[in-house]
């Protein structure tokens, strides 16, 4: 049960790494679309006997973050006319590193928190650090929207990460709620994006800087 | 009976508010029977000792309106209602519809308004409520500072009077809030067995210190003078920055005070008496100049104020009475000849245009009432028998000679501070024999100057009345002691009792001896000039050929040699361009000097703050990527900040 939990948040931080690395947009947002269904699996894993309610989480967040958003996304990359990340402010070696750096120090943090005894052998914590760092990396470090968005989207996938810690007392209605502030999130994105490259014939978000008295 | 009169005086300074914007008579009648129902309320409250004590059922700002006015508050509103009064009637003349259609109304409503909140300031006991008439008679203050706003140094001067008065303000806010916050009241009152409330004195210090222009606080103070119109600047410096020593004798007598706190206050009056007028003698402006003689009188104020906290930190010794008297006596005697004499520069302004003594010249004989009348004010703040400022200066001297008597520190401060306090009379007088020679002496150096004219009978029975006011307070003291050292003995209660030194009946009949001398002389002098036993001349013949205005001394070169020996503070700036070859074409020379504790201290320090708010004001640029870094550091602050804070 652990090891298969444990297999695949090492997957997870494996997919960070991929969309750290990778310049093109399809990748990026594959990667992140392939965390999203392994985290929504995590759920099943975590519980003994079956419950309802927790498959409905596992099945909406799979549903969600798996096909609904990577879909939402690629509409809004192709009304873009962009697949690519051209000018990052941190290049994807950097990046890369970082991430890697960042992964070995979220495990070496981890040992340190004051865990509950039953949590300690688990990759949950170190995962969901390293989630939160590639996810702020991506949000820093790239020029593009659609790229900030992804970045957004992992770094959230890092929270929920640590909300499986308490999944035992999160209100199915909670988790719904935040599932579906993300889908419109990312909705809401999506048409910005294609009102942004309208308006400023780009997606460089280093354009905006006009706006901001 | 003070209650009907206090409550008239307030009910004139409402309708007066009310009538200023169309009803120019109805605001200076009723202004005037507020003011005169407010000076006479005060004078009964002095001569019979009552304290009035009102707490109605009304309620503003969630406290209860609690009014009270005691000897101290008294002598304030005694001098509030006389120099608000005669500014009122000499604005009249000043400041008229014609010549001021845009602002005239206006002034006439924050005048009233102003003088109304002073009062409230006065005689009130809530700490809530003496900071909204603080806060209010500031801003009143601050719309009469910039009547004339078109002119760009009013605007400056203006600004800068607000920053100060601001920070004053946030000082005082800290010292109220704190003392509500330790006594859990907004109520004022003695509560001087609270040792634990003694450092709050220091707020009180530099808040209503920055009000009373005390020497290197006193920044606003020569700008916004000098540019206020000149009934504006008469009450800026007679009564408003007065209220800076009332809020500083207040609490000073309510509260308990730390040890040091008479040392710092003597130390503070010295420097601002001497560096006042230091400063005074490098001006060329009449009105800035008159400016820092407010300083300089401040100072005077102070040093009775501290000498009298030593004293009552050395066993309520007596000395401190007669420091004290003396210099609250000031407050009056500064009150009164100040407003004469930015009454009388006025006067000059408004005969000639400019208040550059260097422009002006010969005015006596076109202005003989103002000038007689400045004259008479400048012989007050030199501190000369027989008026009224030698009687007070008088007073604490006595004070600081009889502490020089005293063992221990309080001696070796006095002795000092009698020396230096001489030499701020000694150069006050040369300071005024300046002015009187540079402005109404000699031959006129312009145009603007040659066609002066007498000012009208309002100016001049403002003016009349402040002087005829010096006069009396010089020829008759013992008159005018009982209610300054009533307001002594509510200052210390410990004092109450002592009885009036002998010598002041001395000084009394001294002084109207003098005066008959000086009066028996003059109409000697004056027949002797009817009947034309003496010969006219030209005035700076000095046998040259053609003497011209240009040839007299300046301001400048008259108090060269003094401003000499202050250039380490003064700080003159030359622009000289001297004669080289043999036979010279043009030479030139010019000197002016600047504000230096605003040049040299606080633009700096402004500078400074303000290129770190621009440093920190390019953190915001726009880059969204940016803002999320400041995120992710100010959370990895505080993971750092919590892991310490896990390991301790």
């Amino acid at each position: 049960m652990n090891e298969s939990l444990n297999f695949l948040i090492g997957l997870a931080m494996g997919l960070n790494l991929l969309a750290l690395g990778s310049s093109r947009l399809p990748a990026v947002i594959r990667a992140m679309s392939l965390q999203g269904m392994a985290l929504g699996l995590m759920p099943l894993l975590m519980e003994d006997h079956f419950d309802w309610r927790v498959s409905l989480v596992a099945v909406a967040t799979v549903a969600g973050k798996g096909f609904v958003i990577p879909m939402l996304l690629r509409r809004a990359m192709r009304a873009a006319q962009i697949d690519r990340e051209m000018e990052p402010f941190i290049g994807f070696v950097p990046s890369l590193l970082l991430g890697a750096g960042g992964t070995i120090a979220a495990v070496a943090l981890a040992r340190q928190l004051p865990l509950l005894p039953e949590h300690a052998g688990s990759l949950l914590v170190p995962g969901a650090l390293a989630s939160v760092l590639t996810g702020f990396v991506l949000l820093i470090g790239r020029a593009k929207a659609i790229s900030q968005v992804c970045g957004y989207l992992i770094l959230e996938n890092g929270i929920y990460l640590f909300g499986l810690l308490l999944i035992k007392s999160t209100p199915l209605l909670v988790e719904a709620g935040i599932l579906l502030d993300l889908t419109v999130g990312v909705f809401v994105i999506g048409i910005i994006v294609d009102r942004i490259q309208r308006a400023f014939d780009s997606l460089d978000t280093r354009k905006l800087t006009t706006l901001r008295e | 009976m003070i209650e009907l009169l206090l409550t008239i005086s307030g009910v004139g300074m409402l309708v007066s508010i009310l009538a200023g914007m169309r009803a120019p008579k109805w605001w200076l009648g009723s202004l005037l029977i507020g003011t005169l129902a407010g000076v006479i309320g005060a004078v009964m409250a002095l001569t019979s000792g009552v304290v009035w004590d009102w707490r109605s059922e009304l309620i503003v700002g969630g406290e209860v309106v609690h009014l009270r006015l005691d000897a101290v508050s008294a002598l304030f509103l005694a001098l509030l209602g006389l120099v608000g009064g005669a500014g009122a009637v000499y604005s009249r003349e000043y400041w008229t519809e014609r010549a001021h259609p845009r602002s005239a109304h206006m002034g006439r409503v924050w005048w009233s308004l102003m003088l109304l909140c002073l009062g409230l300031v006065l005689v009130t006991t809530n700490g809530l409520h003496f900071l909204i008439a603080w806060e209010l008679f500031t801003l009143a203050a601050y719309f009469l500072v910039t009547l004339d706003r078109q002119r760009s140094e009013v605007r400056a001067a203006g600004w800068l009077y607000l920053a100060a008065s601001h920070v004053a303000a946030l000082c005082l806010f800290a010292f109220f809030t704190l003392l509500a916050a330790r006594t859990g009241s907004w109520e004022l009152g003695s509560m001087r067995d609270r040792a634990e409330l003694a450092p709050l004195f220091w707020l009180a210090l530099v808040g209503f210190g920055i009000k009373a222009g005390l020497f290197p606080l006193h920044v606003w103070l020569p700008s916004a003078h000098a540019n206020a119109p000149s009934h504006v600047s008469a009450i800026l410096s007679g009564v408003t920055i007065k209220m800076g020593i009332y809020g500083l004798v207040r609490f000073s007598g309510w509260l308990p005070v730390p040890t040091e706190a008479g040392w710092v206050v003597v130390v503070l009056g010295v420097a601002s008496a001497v560096l006042g007028v230091a400063f005074a003698l490098g001006q060329h402006d009449l009105k800035r100049l008159l400016a820092y003689h407010s300083v300089e009188n401040i100072g005077i104020i102070l040093i009775g104020l501290g000498f009298a906290l030593v004293a009552a930190e050395h066993g309520n010794a007596p000395w401190g009475r007669l420091a004290l008297a003396g210099g609250l006596l000031h407050v009056w005697n500064h009150g009164l000849f100040k407003s004469l004499l930015f009454f009388a520069a006025g006067s000059v302004l408004h005969a000639t245009g400019t208040r550059e003594m260097s422009r002006l010249g010969g005015l006596w004989r076109a202005m003989p009432w103002t000038a007689s009348l400045f004259a008479l004010g400048a012989v007050a703040i030199c501190g000369l028998p027989p008026l009224n400022g030698f009687v007070s200066e008088w007073l604490v001297y006595l004070g600081l000679f009889d502490a020089t008597m005293a063992h221990g520190a309080a001696a070796w401060a006095a002795i000092p501070s009698a020396i230096l306090l001489g030499i701020t009379g000694a150069l006050a007088l040369a300071c005024f024999a300046k002015v009187c020679g540079v402005v109404f002496l000699g031959t006129a150096r312009s145009q603007a100057a040659a066609h002066a004219h007498e000012s009208g009978p309002a100016m001049r029975g403002a003016m009349l009345v402040l002087g005829a006011a010096c006069v009396a307070i010089g020829l008759a003291p013992v008159v005018f002691w009982p209610a300054v050292v009533r307001a002594v003995d509510v200052w210390n209660p410990i004092w109450a009792g002592a009885e009036t030194p002998i010598a002041l009946g001395a000084l009394s009949l001294f002084h109207v001896a003098l005066a008959v001398l000086v009066l028996v002389a003059a109409v000697w002098f004056w027949k002797r000039v009817k009947r034309g036993h003496l010969a006219r001349a030209v005035t700076w013949d000095c046998g040259y050929v053609a003497p011209t205005p240009r040839m007299q001394y300046t301001a400048g070169s008259f108090a060269s040699i003094i401003t000499e020996w202050f250039a380490w503070i003064l700080r003159p700036v030359r622009h000289e361009h001297r004669p080289m070859e043999t036979l010279p074409a043009h030479a030139s020379f010019a000197e002016h000097t600047p504000e230096t504790v605003l040049k040299y201290a606080v633009e700096p320090a402004g500078g400074v703050i303000m290129q770190l708010s621009m440093a920190a004001r390019s953190l915001q640029h726009g880059r969204v990527q940016a803002y999320l870094f400041y995120l992710l550091v100010g959370l990895a602050a505080l993971a750092v900040v919590v892991l310490i804070g896990v390991d301790k």
